[in-house]
């Protein structure tokens, strides 16, 4: 039976998708669209006290930070691609590089603790970039840098990139899901939506979660029990396991007492244990040994050689 | 190479036979020139952690794990290329590239690792420890549960010779030489990676990252890997350049994932890329290296995801021994029942035949692998036994339809479109 969900699974789920760092990937379609689990993601981490940079080239900063409480912005980092992605404009504000030269300035940062760069949206830098050099740069901007200091701290570092599935073919998919250390895949039924994780811990077996989620206007999470309408139950209620050793015509099962006997019973070849192991265990350059056991009723009188007719 | 060797000693001693069958004293006959040793004995390169092939007498390396040693004819020729074709998560490939670089610390053979996504540093760290003799049997013993683990002297009182037969898992042989087991819950000691000696190349640290977008650097990564490789054969002398004054040792190179965007190849993203020759290009150029030298090389690359199936085929037929590993992870082979043992199939898709007309192909072609708590195990793929009578017709049917992909050598309980009921 389905466990009854509170909030405070909710926040476990956005727990564990930025536990594990590295690339997290949002496949999302037209259907079922994430940018609200993003931003639910952000607003998680921004409340934990990190820093979070966001490159948006999808929708206006306005548009964005919108839903957003106060304390959440201020602590986004908003690099804003949308309104001059070809720098047409000229002015200071431009970013040397384009949205390449954002993510490279991203990969050089100054000091340790935990960072999260969210990137609305990877497609948009998919159809723009070489894939080849993307993959490259995302996978500098997600390696943990180690800041030689006192404590010789390993940073936390996640990037969250949000993918339309239906942009893109199969090679530059299968390329990005390589790289990718979580993948949400956002689908849903019946109007619910719902998210299947997997997570991809490095050297450890992959695991398959589903969730079914909704956002709030607040871009907190609310979880739901599975749908009522899932799918039957694949076994067949007939299918009960047979046991054979039931209905037999012999006895399988022994009593103490017989099982006693039987254990005592000699065995027509049985061998003195110095025999066996003799036979086992050959010790090489002795000479062979002849065992002669007599058996018990061998015990015979008459001379053999009286039938001889010498 | 070494068969050349154990030829020259049946010329020997011909000879030697020869000059017996003569005159004794001065007979024109004259044994070849003492081939090595004081003891006149055939000269063989004795190096640890080799040994040759029973069939053909090729020089071979262990694979660091001995079930996949006996599956590919005693183990990894020495001058030739074991590709590994990655499973889809990329999770029990990388087990198989730490076994063999494990092998070769432990085996003091000189590693090369290069890679593109993690640093070979860390790759060394992290590789798993060696079972050595006395404490292989307990640390497995705990492994172990199943029912047919062999009972003590005792109990067998009827069938007590068979106490001594080898089973049919290869378990852990004491006193093997040649291939070690391995423990992948702990590291490998400090001690023995200190003593060995490894060339780290990592891919983002040799090519600086270009500034432009356009000149996007398409597999320099190749040039320059195949620049270090023979720089490192050439000045350390596997391949017989500069004479060695101390042992002849074994150069085990290993390469990951190659073929993958971090390697600034594009033939994981599209199809038709006008640069998939470069790829085949560094293999072909890397085994008439590793012909040349006494190395051997293993490879993993994410098959799966190229995208143009010509491209796989080339790679292959370029590749000397192609082993293929499919995990049932998200698929749904995860709940078929047949599968539930195991973990994946594995597939050897191609053995080389080096030196010789045939190959050693083993008979059993459904293999499949199983990520033990500590142990890697190859076993054959059987079928669990078909004990309930009153399923119904139609799930009997899914059984025996899935039966059909195995091969012959799989047991044919479930075979056939008909259940016969006797």
């Amino acid at each position: 039976p389905p466990r009854l969900l509170n909030t405070l699974d909710a926040s476990e789920m956005l727990e564990s998708l930025l536990a594990l760092g590295g690339l997290v990937l949002l496949r999302d379609s037209v259907e079922w669209e994430g940018r609200g689990l993003l931003k639910a993601l952000i607003k998680k981490s921004a409340l934990c006290g990190e820093q979070v940079h966001v490159l948006g080239c999808e929708v206006s900063e306005e548009e964005f930070r919108e839903g957003f409480g106060a304390d959440v912005n201020n602590r986004l980092v908003y690099h804003d691609i949308f309104r001059d992605p070809l720098n047409w404009s000229k002015t200071g504000k431009a970013f040397p590089g384009g949205p390449l030269g954002i993510l490279r300035a991203m990969c050089r940062r100054t000091g340790p603790g935990p960072v999260t760069v969210a990137l609305d949206s990877l497609s948009w830098l998919l159809l723009r970039l070489p894939c080849i050099t993307l993959c490259q740069t995302l996978h500098a901007l997600s390696q943990p840098n180690i800041y030689p200091g006192d404590n010789s701290q390993v940073e936390q570092v996640r990037v969250l990139g949000l993918l339309h599935e239906e942009l893109h073919g199969p090679g530059p998919m299968g390329a990005l899901r390589s790289l990718a250390h979580t993948e949400v895949t956002l689908s849903g039924k019946m109007g619910q939506a719902s998210a299947s994780i997997l997570y991809r811990r490095p050297q450890q077996h992959a695991t398959l979660q589903t969730w079914w989620f909704s956002i709030l206007p607040d871009f907190s999470l609310d979880l739901h029990k599975e749908s009522p309408l899932q799918s039957q139950p694949h076994l067949d209620p007939q299918t009960t396991q047979v046991d054979p050793t039931a209905h037999l015509t012999f006895n399988l099962h022994l009593s103490k007492k017989e099982r006693e006997a039987r254990d005592s019973l000699t065995l027509p070849f049985q061998f003195s244990s110095e025999k066996q192991q003799a036979l086992l265990y050959p010790v090489p350059g002795q000479k062979s040994h002849i065992f002669y056991e007599p058996d018990a009723y061998d015990v015979d009188q008459e001379d053999p050689d009286d039938d001889l007719d010498i | 190479m070494a068969a050349a060797a154990t030829c020259g000693t049946g010329f020997g001693s011909s000879g030697s036979v020869a000059a017996v069958a003569g005159r004794s004293g001065i007979t024109s006959f004259q044994r070849r020139g003492k081939a090595g040793g004081t003891d006149g004995g055939p000269r063989l390169l004795s190096i640890a952690g080799t040994r040759p092939s029973l069939r053909n007498g090729q020089l071979l390396v262990s694979t660091g794990l001995p079930a996949l040693d006996q599956l590919l004819g005693g183990g990894l020729a020495v001058g030739t290329v074991l590709l590994i074709e990655e499973d889809k998560f990329n999770i029990y490939s990388p087990l198989l590239f730490k076994y063999f670089l494990a092998e070769g610390v432990v085996n003091g053979h000189t590693l090369l690792i290069a890679s593109a996504k993690e640093n070979p540093a860390n790759i060394l760290q992290e590789l798993p420890a060696p079972l050595l003799d006395y404490n292989c049997k307990k640390e497995l013993g705990e492994d172990v549960h199943n029912p047919r683990t062999p009972e003590s002297d005792d109990n067998m009182k009827i069938a007590w010779r068979y106490q001594l037969l080898p089973k049919m898992e290869v378990g852990p042989v004491s006193s093997s030489r040649f291939g070690h087991y391995y423990d992948t819950s702990k590291k490998i000691p400090q001690k023995l990676l200190d003593i060995s000696k490894c060339h780290e190349f990592f891919l983002p640290e040799k090519v600086s990252s270009t500034l432009a977008v356009e000149s996007c650097p398409l597999s320099h990564g190749y040039t320059k890997l195949l620049q270090f490789v023979q720089n490192i054969i050439y000045t350390e002398g596997f391949d017989g350049s500069n004479p060695q004054k101390k042992q002849k040792n074994i150069l085990r190179i290993g390469i990951q994932n190659l073929g993958s965007p971090l390697w600034g190849d594009d033939i994981c993203c599209t199809e038709d890329c006008d640069s998939s020759h470069r790829l085949t290009r560094f293999l072909y150029i890397l085994r008439g290296l590793l012909r040349t030298s006494l190395s051997a090389c293993i490879i993993t690359m994410p098959t799966h995801l190229i995208q143009n199936k010509a491209i796989t085929t080339r790679v292959r037929n370029l590749s000397d021994i192609v082993v293929g590993l499919e995990s049932f992870i998200g698929s749904e082979r995860e709940t078929n029942p047949l599968f539930k043992d195991f973990h994946g199939l594995i597939h050897i898709r191609q053995i080389p035949r080096l030196n010789n007309l045939t190959c050693d192909e083993s008979d059993v072609k459904d293999l499949a692998f199983k990520l033990k708590r500590k142990l890697f195990t190859i076993e054959r793929l059987h079928l669990p036994p078909d004990l309930s009578d009153t399923v119904s017709r139609s799930s009997k049917q899914d059984l025996a339809e899935s039966a059909k992909l195995l091969g012959p050598g799989c047991g044919m309980m479930a075979g056939g479109e008909k259940h016969l009921d006797f």
